[in-house]
């Protein structure tokens, strides 16, 4: 019985050294990737002065009101962008994915390419879409509205593709059974049963890119991203944290609408 | 041993499904509880532990009410009481030695918990007791990867190292093919008679009953309708248990 | 790549049986909502198009500019101000940057996700967590970055803390949401038999937890891959990103360019393969 208890703190310990190892590994990695990078740990414990720069910035005063109408108008202006590129992608990529979906798809060939296309699209970083198109179509809401239609474009095409793909070929086949066209398996069959999980996609796409608007309206100069940047190069922290609070309300705005509408689609 | 007194529980406020139930627990019995589905059997048993919060009534576990204690206390009570369930419940990630040594760390420090620290005492006991229901060569084996009869009797290992005065079984057979339900029936019974423990046995199985069960209460619509010796339990007793009323018609249609 | 913060899930088919009115009502609620929500956003999206196009704009010279930029990016991609060695460092201080605000992220989150955890947290707590959460989310990551380095100065440690802030937030959230899709019944079998709060969730939420949590990091450490880029472009912090900037607005050389995006790719087509293989690995468990 003795070496039978033995086996077990054997277990016990082997499972205990197993996670001392990857924590020692990870203990490893941090401290490398700490010095590698020239991080300093002990600024972690000086998270809270951000918070307190931000909270001072954040109360309104008589000089950083004056900012307010320019700053809700460019806030505006950058849900438009975020919104009308995020539905211009959604079309076309219902279109590619439908196209491209391996249970619907009319060849092998084109389905890779789609495939390979949206790749490329979403692994672009949205960096050189913006600056790429900077250069191009210089400083306005098109350039924006473009790096993001580019971006979400490839993202939608995929998640779509994984929707239509989870749908399953049973039900397809029934219908084509039944002497349904292609299209007629498609507007009867597979969009009506699709369509919650599409538009849940599109939403929270709507929402992330409300986000990364902001990103790009800072490197292509238009926006509510223009605007921080502006701020907060010329020291004027104070409509910054403006800017940053009405971004906020932006964001928490458009998750509650998307919670609502996702709660009254389930 | 365990008296229910005077127990009630309505879960909307309005529709009761528990009126007035009382019963007791013998030690060294197996006492079995049937009555249709919707009857209140899985909320009886859940009150005694207290897992769900009952609205009235006494359950005298070992001269305490359960109803009375606070969170530490309830929680060192309930070391003592060990339950078994128609799922198994078994963490299935791990093995089946490290569940059956979950039983003992209710006694033990939260550290103990968190680091897996058992003494060989504890590490013997349970390797007998995974001997006992028959699976010592399981010892290593993933709970995931076992038998549904299999995990059902880890199970009992698990609650038998809890050294547990009753041991609360809610359907501990339904999901398992007959020759499983036999091996799991047979432990249970030999733990009452040879050990002493006190066996509390939601089934739907009448047959089952009358052949495992010292004592038979019956339940319908949240009411104890039968509370004897299982000699007693004619089969115009069995009707009388699982008869419709005319409230009832829906959740027994869906029985049948 | 990117997951919705709730799952999708494809709705139930609704019962067929003799109750028709509540499943017929329960669709057609549904229905408006979907033509609801679609008309609004093809208003919004065609009342804005047209305003789009800037006044005294040549369409077709800017989309002949683009497509030539693009041309030179990916069939003519060569180095002059910088060398192949210095853009695989830059790239290496971006991977490192992603791995390390991943691994602070995913262990603070652990935590605020223990402590907003349904069965095991008080609901004001929970509350609280959540909507601070909520919020840090809401600021994107470059604001976060921009923000700290008005703390620290611009430099590693902004950019740290300014993708850990956003890591946090959002990791906390799924990681909270996978604990409350444990079934109910696995902690409620270990309290029945009296076990304490640490012991509850070292020996059964985290074992039941590890795969989600692995998957779930990773999707992070992808997304975090894409914010130090970004950051080290507008922020100014540092790695692939900043070079891209740099080559790109100051000496407008698309070949450089290329160079950069062809590395940044392929760094991120292997997550991707990476992140594929391991949902199968989970799923088939």
């Amino acid at each position: 019985m003795n070496s039978d208890i033995q086996q077990v703190t054997t277990f016990f310990n082997k499972k205990r050294f197993r996670l001392t190892v990857l924590i020692l590994i990870l203990g490893m990695a941090y401290v490398g990737a700490s010095f590698g990078l020239g991080f300093q740990t002990q600024s972690l414990l000086g998270v809270q002065d951000g918070m307190i720069w931000l909270l001072k910035n954040f109360v309104p005063n008589a000089t950083s009101n004056g900012y307010w109408s320019e700053i809700l108008q460019q806030l505006y202006r950058t849900f438009l962008v975020a919104v009308t590129s995020t539905t211009c992608a959604a079309v076309v990529s219902l279109f590619l994915a439908i196209l491209g979906a391996k249970t619907l798809t009319v060849s092998k060939a084109l389905s890779w390419l789609i495939r390979g296309f949206s790749s490329l699209m979403r692994n672009i970083p949205i960096v050189a879409w913006a600056m790429i198109l900077l250069f191009s179509f210089k400083q306005n809401d098109l350039t924006g509205f473009l790096a993001l239609f580019f971006m979400t474009l490839g993202f939608l095409t995929r998640a779509f593709m994984e929707t239509i793909e989870d749908f399953g070929t049973e039900k397809i086949q029934a219908l084509q059974a039944t002497g349904a066209t292609y299209l007629q398996v498609i507007f009867q069959g597979l969009l009506p049963e699709v369509a919650v999980a599409l538009l849940t996609w599109v939403l929270y796409m709507i929402e992330n890119n409300v986000r990364d608007a902001t990103l790009v309206g800072l490197l292509t100069g238009t926006g509510i991203g223009f605007i921080f940047n502006l701020y907060f190069k010329s020291l004027r922290y104070g409509a910054a944290g403006l800017v940053v609070l009405s971004v906020i309300i932006l964001v928490v705005t458009v998750e509650l609408i998307s919670n609502l509408v996702g709660r009254l689609l389930a | 041993m365990l008296t229910v007194k005077h127990l009630a529980k309505s879960y909307d406020g309005e529709k009761k499904s528990l009126t007035d139930v009382s019963f007791s627990v013998r030690p060294g019995e197996v006492t079995v509880i049937i009555g249709p589905s919707g009857a209140g059997k899985t909320t009886i048993l859940r009150s005694i532990n207290q897992l769900i919060r009952d609205d009235d009534g006494e359950i005298l576990f070992d001269s305490t009410d359960m109803r009375q204690l606070n969170r530490s206390q309830l929680r060192r009570a309930r070391t003592r009481i060990g339950m078994i369930f128609q799922n198994y419940n078994l963490i299935e990630p791990l093995t089946a030695i490290e569940n059956v040594l979950h039983g003992c760390l209710g006694t033990k420090s939260n550290l103990a918990g968190m680091f897996s620290i058992y003494s060989a005492d504890e590490k013997q006991e349970a390797l007998k007791l995974l001997e006992k229901v028959g699976l010592r060569d399981f010892a290593y084996q993933q709970c995931r990867n076992l038998s549904g009869g299999q995990e059902q009797r880890v199970g009992i290992a698990r609650a038998l190292m809890q050294h547990p005065k009753i041991i609360l079984c809610d359907e501990p057979i339904a999901s398992l093919d007959p020759k499983s339900t036999i091996t799991v029936m047979d432990i249970l019974r030999n733990l009452a008679t040879a050990e002493g423990i006190s066996v509390l046995i939601n089934l739907h199985q009448v047959d089952i009953a009358r052949h495992y069960a010292d004592h038979v209460i019956g339940i319908n619509n949240g009411q104890v309708v039968f509370d004897d010796a299982t000699s007693a339990l004619t089969d115009v007793a069995v009707t009388n248990i699982y008869r419709k009323d005319a409230n009832q018609e829906g959740s027994l249609m869906y029985e049948l | 790549m990117i997951k919705p913060d709730n799952p999708v899930t494809l709705p139930t088919q609704a019962p067929t049986g003799p109750h028709f009115s509540i499943p017929l009502r329960f669709r057609d609620r549904r229905r408006v909502t979907i033509l609801l929500t679609l008309m609004v956003l093809s208003v919004i999206t065609l009342s804005t198009l047209p305003l789009m196009m800037p006044t005294d704009f040549k369409l077709s010279e800017a989309v002949v500019s683009f497509l030539e930029n693009i041309k030179i990016m990916f069939l003519q991609p060569s180095l002059t101000n910088t060398s192949f060695m210095s853009l695989l460092i830059a790239l290496g201080q971006s991977i490192l940057l992603a791995f390390l605000t991943t691994l602070i992220g995913s262990v603070i989150a652990f935590f605020f996700a223990l402590a907003s955890t349904r069965r095991l947290a008080p609901t004001a707590l929970i509350l609280g967590i959540q909507s601070f959460m909520a919020v840090i989310r809401a600021i994107p990551t470059v604001l976060w970055v921009l923000i700290y380095s008005v703390v620290f100065g611009l430099g590693a440690n902004a950019a740290v803390i300014g993708i850990t802030f956003h890591s946090v937030a959002y990791l906390t959230k799924v990681y909270a949401d996978s604990m409350d899709e444990l079934s109910p019944d696995i902690i409620d079998t270990m309290q029945a038999m009296g076990l304490k709060k640490g012991a509850i969730i070292r020996q059964a939420v985290i074992p039941y937890l590890i795969p989600s949590y692995l998957s779930w990091t990773f999707i992070r450490f992808e997304i975090n891959f894409a914010d130090a880029i970004a950051v080290g472009a507008a922020a100014g912090a540092g790695g692939i990103g900043y070079q891209l900037f740099m080559s790109s607005s100051f000496y407008f050389n698309f070949h450089e360019v290329g160079v950069m995006v062809y590395l940044i790719m392929a760094f991120a087509i292997v997550l991707e393969v990476i992140s594929y293989r391991l949902r199968m690995m989970t799923n088939s468990h």
